[in-house]
């Protein structure tokens, strides 16, 4: 906890109104990465409604994201679960990265990712779909008590075509504690901004200022059985307003196609973007450059 | 979580961090002009569709502080990541064509992102206002 204090006054210290393309997206990746030097911190809540009377999950997820170079962003995540007359319990960490392969912007702009997940599986997050999907009946504590340690690839395909961006992830899964076969699933996602021009008015609700889609993902089976059969399904609305350059909120409601998929996936974001974060640290300890 | 970690762990956390700051050092210590970023001689003779309508720059203006003003800076702010000062003569001498493929394109060896994401008009206005920067005097440094 003190660490977590010191971390978040540290920060505070360091922060700036940021530059910002903030993506829709609640699973799907586009091709942007962070800007270099740039810290985003973004909390995430994901309400997976049930369909069977089976008990609603709340799970809060935690978001530090910086940019390394213009072609490397590194994520962690930190998740919790908890679920309506059970309990609320810590489900885990995740550290991603991402790498732009090409230098310049293309038709499709392919980004890799590759992450490593340490979690349990009392996670809910549903932050990517892959696999073959059960409903979920045991209570936090059992289930809190099934470690997964996953790496997972993906490989992001991104176009910008007039106003519309479009993209593809592919994603491979592989849980190396138990000897589970390697899971795959997809995430494809579309939108646009409400409006192309940006108006002259200094104004927080103007169209330029909020992006809407849609997510479609869901798991496409593991190595034994590949496909469709018993898994989940999803599509999903969203919308993000870029309150200004260093904070947004985006909203998503999903919906479950498949008779295993939660019926609804209800999630919300705020993300805070620090600008020249690693400038303003190297700063600090080279002591040069100051102003 | 630092206390739990083995020292095998621990040098594993101080190699990758290590890496990481070499490589945004050699970023950082990288020219500022990179010859490579040529801007193909097709797109530098694109003409902005907006250039008839100057008023389209209050909207570009928006667009610059919301994208562009944490590094290449303005009157009131200074530069960072040693970004080029877009008032200067040497970008104001791009053709409008150019600093949008620029803009576009971006390039990520040189910390500069691509823009693609931006809406083609509002890219547009965006040139609208750095042209406008040529008018408003150097930076403060």
């Amino acid at each position: 906890m003190r660490y977590f204090l010191t971390l978040a006054i540290f920060c505070l210290a360091l922060a700036a109104p940021a530059t910002a393309q903030e993506s829709p997206y609640f699973v799907t990746y586009d091709d942007v990465l962070e800007e270099p030097g740039n810290l985003e911190i973004s909390t995430q809540g994901t309400v997976g409604i049930q369909k069977h009377n089976l008990p609603t999950r709340v799970s809060p997820l935690l978001e530090i994201e910086y940019g390394w170079t213009g072609w490397w962003t590194s994520e962690l995540y930190i998740e919790g679960s908890s679920q309506m007359h059970d309990s609320a319990v810590f489900a885990g960490w995740r550290l991603e990265n991402r790498f732009k392969p090409l230098r310049r912007q293309h038709w499709i702009n392919p980004v890799l990712y590759f992450e490593y997940e340490n979690i349990n599986e009392a996670s809910g997050i549903r932050k990517e779909i892959v696999g073959h999907t059960e409903p979920v009946t045991e209570s936090l504590s059992i289930l809190k008590q099934n470690k997964a340690r996953e790496v997972e690839g993906k490989l992001i395909l991104s176009s910008n075509v007039h106003s519309w961006n479009i993209s593809e992830n592919f994603i491979v899964e592989k849980n190396t504690l138990h000897g589970e076969p390697t899971e795959f699933g997809y995430a494809l996602g579309i939108s646009r901004p409400l409006a192309t021009m940006a108006s002259g008015k200094n104004c927080r609700l103007c169209a330029e200022n909020f992006r809407a889609g849609m997510e479609l993902y869901g798991g496409l089976g593991n190595t034994e059985v590949f496909g469709l059969p018993q898994t989940a399904q999803f599509i999903a609305p969203v919308l993000v307003w870029q309150v200004n350059p260093a904070n947004s909120f985006k909203v998503s409601t999903a919906f479950g196609l498949t008779s295993v998929s939660e019926r609804l996936l209800l999630r919300c974001g705020y993300t805070y973007e620090i600008s020249g974060f690693g400038h303003k640290v190297r700063q600090m300890f080279s002591g040069k450059d100051r102003k | 979580m630092i206390r739990t970690l083995r020292i095998s762990q621990k040098w594993t956390l101080v190699v990758v961090l290590l890496l990481a700051s070499t490589a945004m050092e050699a970023q950082t210590a990288a020219p500022l002009i990179d010859p490579s970023w040529v801007v193909p001689a097709q797109a530098a003779q694109r003409q902005n569709p907006l250039r008839d309508r100057p008023d389209a720059a209050l909207g570009g203006r928006k667009i610059f502080e919301r994208n562009c003003l944490m590094c290449h800076g303005d009157v009131a702010h200074e530069q960072k990541n040693h970004a080029p000062d877009l008032s200067s003569a040497a970008v104001q001498a791009e053709t409008d064509g150019a600093l949008f493929w620029r803009m576009s394109q971006g390039n990520s060896r040189r910390k500069m992102p691509a823009f693609s994401s931006i809406p083609e008009p509002q890219r547009w206005q965006l040139v609208l206002y750095i042209r406008s920067l040529s008018k408003q005097g150097t930076k403060l440094k």
